[in-house]
């Protein structure tokens, strides 16, 4: 988790090794519109210690499921501009196919369950971007949306 | 329906527990914090036993608060937990809205 622009190139040298043969990258970056209309800036805050936590778990769950080497996943927290990447994920595998569905379930389960809320900015306000409600224990038993 | 202590016990009920105070971290964020207008808080209670009593106290403080209930998501000692979970001195629960990070 960092404040300062992520050095995407130092993530993949970080990741691979001689005994890889593939990298795969999720390069995650402000969008310059929501919902059209045209975003200013995004500023991200995190539950930190809690984001950090849900993070390792994530890189420990690749590691049980998947054929891969390394991981590297980092998420940048306060204001960004346009384009600027906000998280970037790299994978290092032996052999392509476990690094292309290890980052794919890493940025989707990021996105899902770790505590990172983002501000969108616009010409005439500002909203907290639409997220999606964590999967959290229920201990009484709940009807399920219809779906 | 989940298991409460009774509050309206009657004469033949279990003696209730002596009514202990606890201290817990609260903390707030996104959205959330700005409607109960603080990210953090310490609170010592003897009224919330659960983190769905806790939340009630700021809801009944924030009334907007209450109307995002259902769109939040509670953690206790950075885990997400369920409601009807007990509340422990020295914990640390947040309130957390639907993440949107990435």
């Amino acid at each position: 988790m960092v404040r300062e622009p992520i050095d995407v190139a130092a993530q993949v040298r970080h990741v691979r090794a001689p005994e890889d043969g593939a990298t795969v990258t999720f390069d995650g970056f402000v969008r310059n519109q929501s919902h059209d209309r045209p975003t200013l800036y995004l500023d991200y805050e995190a539950y930190e210690s809690m984001a950090l936590a849900k993070m390792r778990e994530i890189g420990a769950h690749l590691h049980e499921k998947y054929r891969i080497h390394c991981v590297a996943m980092v998420h940048r927290l306060g204001r960004l501009e346009i384009g600027e990447t906000s998280v970037f994920i790299a994978v290092s595998a032996p052999h392509r196919a476990a690094a292309f569905e290890a980052c794919r379930f890493a940025i989707d389960t990021l996105k899902r369950t770790v505590p990172i809320w983002k501000k969108e900015y616009f010409e005439d306000g500002a909203v907290w971007a639409d997220g999606e409600l964590p999967p959290a224990p229920v201990a009484t038993p709940r009807a399920k949306p219809a779906s | 329906m989940p298991l409460v202590p009774s509050r309206t016990a009657g004469y033949n009920s279990p003696v209730p527990p002596v009514s202990q105070t606890i201290r817990v971290k609260v903390l707030f964020f996104g959205r959330l914090k700005e409607l109960a207008g603080q990210a953090e808080d310490s609170i010592e209670s003897t009224e919330a036993t659960t983190i769905e009593q806790l939340f009630a106290l700021y809801a009944a403080r924030h009334p907007e608060l209450a109307k995002y209930r259902s769109s939040v998501v509670a953690s206790r000692n950075q885990e997400f937990a369920a409601w009807d979970t007990p509340l422990r001195a020295g914990d640390e629960v947040a309130f957390l809205p639907p993440v949107s990070g990435g």
